[in-house]
């Protein structure tokens, strides 16, 4: 019994995917392109036996290039049992690279931990991304359960435009072109980086990986880049690819930000009993006898605008540069607003 | 996925694969169940399953189709049946992207205080890399500084469901003592936790920032009817009819205003990287502190009431006197 019978809508982009899929997955000698297009709902009407169909072929080359962003790969191979002289190119799916592992499995806790992970993106870069492995996830059959994460709506801060490319081109090591803004000079130069890991500290986000034109591992703060991020592709117009670092490499880098951090220090004057004074925990310190508070940043403008926020609150009594920016930042504030 | 939006091709194709694999255990479910389960609309439900009974092999040699019984359907029942031995009746794996967007997710929860433990975040990072293609162990880092105190205390009152106590610092920097409100559910933003309460004096949702918030106390008393009942919106700053529109330009610096207040409507272009958009403004006095602490990268457009209101801040901030600058211009 089929369901045809009050068919009212056309086949699109994802019957036409899902049809390529099972095909691919069920043809297991793989099928040749001509085979493919001939007999492939969604390509089969525009396919004419014995012509070359240049829009129809890179509609499958576009498929194909949609489908590896869904994890789902298709291999091109020439069977072993072809004449030599004879080559035939064949497509098909592996099942190994296809299937969720069968002896994997989620209990109840786990999926609904997941769910909260995927909720966590939402609105933000990477939230269709998540939601869909989490309805992939679903159709594992477990309901996720947790009583004691009730209650609990976390909330990644991630709207930086950037995100999503640069999170992309992290996974697959691809090298890529962004501009970036000094925050110092505000000049803007374009920069070619093999982003390696991306990191959010205390709510800001890095891409940290080996900039080519310093020659060294560097950090660049997501809110500074004021282009689109593109991949930097070769002749043959494929994306340029890196070997990832390896994980000593890595980690040194990353310890390097941190240390950074641990060498600067700003000496702060809070007014006792203000949101500041709550904001810094310094009501819980015993025996606070002066109204100091010593801090340390990663970066000298990001804790500028934290502190603008508390305006009267807070006195910078060194470095001379932050107090410089707190104030030279309300002064363009207060002339802007005329 | 909201229940009733409408989805676009990838997560359709998405939802294809992942009905398929549950379905082909040849269970019976109803609509409503797999509308709950997949948290889809009835009507991308629907479409996706016929689509899937849309799939024909037959040209190509393959002798092989879905059925979907239409007369379970109609009473609202989904079950599909399948001639092919072949083709998709697994679960599929995720893609990398899509793992690895969960296992950041994951760091994040990793780094709230008292809510996971990192065994089990691990071992459910594991898995991924498991179920996916993705060969790489961390594309993201997450490092909160969180250190909240009260935060296990709250978290354990919701599920209970039990009112607490708290001293509280609010706005104007007064400070009440044994304060009782209803906790309904505790929201994480960047590196700031809000817990949005019922208040017993103000018969409403607020939400309280958990580092004014001192001496949570458990107490007794079950949260009331009111409580239970209360709306919960995602937005930390909730509008309202009085409120004032404040056109706003941001820099890149600034976007995270954008994702802060929900604007109006869709932000548009200014040039290439300065946006502009609209929200809504209980009281344009509050601004101050919002815009000022960019520096520059955002601006008050419209109207001049807010503008005031923000080089005030700036210029009290400055130590500077505003009396030359009329108040509440419009």
């Amino acid at each position: 019994m089929s369901s045809k019978s009050d068919d009212d809508f056309d086949l699109g982009k994802p019957e036409r995917l899902f049809n390529l899929t099972c095909v691919l997955l069920y043809a297991k000698n793989g099928l040749t392109k001509s085979q493919i297009l001939s007999s492939v709902p969604g390509y089969d009407a525009d396919y004419t036996p014995g012509k070359v169909n240049p829009a129809l072929e890179k509609k499958f080359d576009r498929d194909k290039a949609a489908l590896r962003q869904l994890g789902i790969i298709i291999d091109g191979e020439i069977p072993e049992v072809e004449d030599e002289n004879n080559q035939i190119y064949v497509y098909k799916i592996k099942r190994e690279t296809f299937s969720w592992p069968t002896d994997v499995k989620l209990t109840p806790r786990q999926l609904a931990l997941l769910n909260l992970a995927a909720q966590a993106w939402a609105g933000g870069s990477l939230s269709s991304e998540a939601s869909r492995g989490i309805t992939k996830l679903r159709a594992l059959g477990v309901v996720g359960n947790s009583s004691d994460i009730v209650g609990i709506s976390p909330k990644i801060q991630a709207f930086e435009p950037s995100l999503r490319e640069l999170e992309f081109a992290v996974t697959e090591n691809i090298t890529v072109n962004f501009d970036y803004r000094n925050p110092e000079s505000g000049e803007i130069k374009t920069r070619t980086v093999e982003p390696w890991v991306l990191r959010s500290i205390g709510g800001q986000w890095l891409v940290l990986g080996y900039d080519e034109y310093r020659k060294e591992p560097r950090n660049f703060m997501l809110r500074r880049i004021v282009s689109p991020v593109t991949q930097v592709l070769d002749s043959k117009r494929s994306p340029v690819t890196f070997e990832a670092p390896e994980q000593h490499v890595l980690d040194a880098a990353v310890e390097s930000l941190n240390e950074h951090a641990k060498s600067q220090e700003a000496v702060l004057s809070v007014t006792p009993g203000s949101e500041a004074w709550f904001r810094y925990e310094l009501d819980l310190v015993a025996d606070k006898k002066d109204n100091i508070h010593r801090i340390n940043y990663h970066d000298v403008y990001v804790l500028a605008e934290q502190l603008r926020e508390y305006a009267d609150q807070i006195e910078v009594v060194e470095p001379k540069q932050l107090a410089d920016l707190v104030q030279s930042g309300f002064r363009k504030v207060a002339d802007l607003h005329g | 996925m909201a229940e009733n939006e409408k989805l676009d091709d990838t997560d359709r194709f998405n939802l294809m694969l992942a009905l398929t694999g549950l379905l082909v255990d040849g269970q019976m479910y109803t609509i409503e169940e797999l509308m709950d389960h997949f948290k889809v609309s009835r009507k991308e439900l629907i479409k996706a399953v016929r689509m899937i009974s849309f799939t024909d092999l037959m040209k190509s040699n393959m002798d092989g189709k879905y059925y979907l019984d239409a007369d379970d359907l109609k009473d609202g029942y989904i079950s599909i049946d399948y001639s092919f031995s072949h083709a998709i009746e697994e679960v599929p794996r995720l893609s990398s992207r899509q793992a690895s967007a969960l296992s950041a997710g994951l760091v994040y929860l990793g780094s709230l205080p008292g809510l996971v433990d990192n065994a089990e975040i691990e071992e459910l990072k594991r898995i991924l890399s498991m179920g996916s293609q993705s060969g790489k162990k961390n594309t993201v880092l997450i490092e909160g500084g969180f250190r909240d105190s009260d935060l296990v205390t709250l978290k354990d009152a919701i599920a209970a469901g039990v009112s607490i106590t708290c001293d509280y610092l609010n706005l104007k920097g007064e400070t009440t003592l044994n304060r009782l409100i209803e906790p309904l559910r505790i929201d994480a933003q960047g590196e700031l936790f809000y817990l949005r309460a019922w208040c017993p004096i103000n018969k409403g949702v607020r939400s309280f920032r958990l580092d004014r918030m001192r001496n949570a106390l458990p107490t007794q008393i079950p949260i009331s009817e009111d409580a239970r009942n209360a709306e919960l919106v995602d937005e930390i700053y909730t509008a309202s009819e009085s409120d004032t529109v404040v056109t706003l330009e941001v820099d890149p610096e600034a976007y995270s205003l954008i994702f802060d207040f929900k604007p109006v409507e869709e932000p548009e272009s200014v040039t290439k990287t300065v946006k502009r958009f609209k929200i809504k403004v209980g009281d344009v006095r509050n601004l101050g502190r919002v815009i000022a602490r960019f520096g520059g990268a955002a601006r008050v457009i419209a109207p001049q009431s807010a503008k005031t209101a923000v080089r005030d801040f700036a210029l009290n901030a400055l130590g500077e006197s505003t009396s030359t600058t009329p108040k509440d211009v419009e």
